[in-house]
């Protein structure tokens, strides 16, 4: 049978249609990474962080190191920008993936991302201090970053 | 020093001594405490707590050793045959009243005693899901051996609550069930009406308690340095 004009307008909307679709979904998939990843990856950095925190507090603790409280405190203020982009919608505990992370994350999202801002603020004030190798302004900076942990923890992380 | 003699006014002796009755009182108070204290966060003041029942398991742990007669555990663990005879016999209405802790008893404050002191242990090398609050022996070990001990920390809490529980359905039981009433002896240290209690080894020597309170204190106090003098 001759092929009609029809048939190949209509293949094409077929490949049009299907390309379309590979577009979307790989879209979609960029922007939207599944919540077991986003909140795997959350999870490794706060872990890091912790780590970070538990290691200045070591150090504060004895004779402290400056590279080894400059490096915690760089883990930490870098962690902190990193965390921001890491607790898109639907990446709660309705994901059915286990998170301690609650859903006033998402109903007060001003609060959260205030505390998110002031822990980057905060990291930056520690490596900072830590730079200058005070231990009594390093002191300081290290319970003021504490503080913000504790604090949005307490509002926004169950336990 | 002579030996100061543990009777009450009418002679008879005591049966639990002014020292483990306020160790016992001051547990409830501080576990009670410390729960309080862990749920809200308040963690200056929950390890205080902390090293409040380290002070009372050691002190405890040394009273059982040279404590009176009731208080020794020589005296009330008890091997399998005599606890199993015992066992026998728990449902029986009235029954013998045991001065001090029955041989199912005696067990009882032993695992009481073990979960006290996994639990202050595991507090000591607690640290929090921040690395910020943390016990004071978690400077020898790793965050995530630290987030472990945590975990320990909690799961044996729940461990605690449960022996607690026990031990508070078995004094209502005795009361109800068998007519023994165990609660007043805890409170004035009299043994019950009725029940005889041999006035041997029943003396509080007062050196022993001074070093027992000694002991108890300079080892708190030095897991609350983290051992760094």
């Amino acid at each position: 049978m001759p092929k009609t004009s029809s048939d190949r307008a209509l293949r094409l909307a077929i490949a049009a249609a299907a390309g379309l679709a590979v577009a979307g979904v790989t879209t979609f998939a960029l922007a939207a990474p599944s919540a077991s990843a986003v909140i795997a990856e959350r999870q490794a950095n706060y872990k890091k962080m912790g780590a970070a925190m538990k290691a200045i507090k070591d150090q504060l603790a004895g004779t402290p190191q400056k590279g080894a409280v400059v490096d915690a405190a760089q883990t930490l203020a870098t962690i902190a920008r990193k965390q921001t982009g890491l607790f898109p919608a639907g990446s709660g505990a309705s994901s059915g993936v286990k998170t301690d992370a609650l859903a006033n994350i998402w109903s007060d999202r001003a609060t959260f991302d205030g505390y998110q801002k002031d822990l980057i603020a905060q990291t930056g004030k520690l490596l900072a201090a830590a730079n200058t190798g005070s231990i009594s302004a390093t002191t300081e900076r290290y319970r003021a970053t504490g503080k913000v942990c504790s604090a949005c923890h307490k509002e926004f992380r169950a336990d | 020093m002579a030996p100061v003699s543990s009777t009450s006014q009418t002679g008879r002796p005591r049966l639990w001594d002014g020292p483990t009755r306020l160790f016992h009182w001051t547990l409830v108070v501080l576990v009670a405490f410390s729960w309080w204290s862990g749920e809200e966060h308040e963690m200056e003041w929950h390890r205080w707590s902390g090293y409040g029942i380290l002070a009372l398991v050691v002190f405890r742990i040394f009273w059982g050793f040279a404590g009176p007669a009731t208080v020794r555990f020589a005296r009330f663990v008890r091997g399998p045959a005599t606890v199993a005879a015992y066992a026998r016999t728990l449902f029986k209405r009235g029954g013998e009243h045991v001065p001090g802790h029955n041989p199912l008893g005696g067990w009882s404050v032993v695992a009481m005693l073990a979960a006290l002191a996994v639990m202050v242990t595991a507090g000591l090398f607690a640290v929090d899901v921040d690395g910020f609050e943390s016990g004071p022996l978690a400077t020898y070990i790793t965050f995530e051996q630290g987030r472990s001990a945590a975990e320990v920390h909690e799961v044996v809490f729940n461990v605690l609550l449960a022996l607690i529980a026990l031990h508070v359905i078995a004094i209502v039981f005795y009361r109800v069930w068998k007519g023994q009433r165990l609660l007043p002896a805890m409170l004035h240290g009299r043994a019950p009406d009725g029940v005889e209690l041999s006035a041997d080894g029943m003396r509080v020597t007062w050196w022993k308690l001074a070093l027992g309170v000694i002991l108890a204190g300079a080892i708190a106090w030095a897991a609350a340095q983290g051992f760094r003098f």
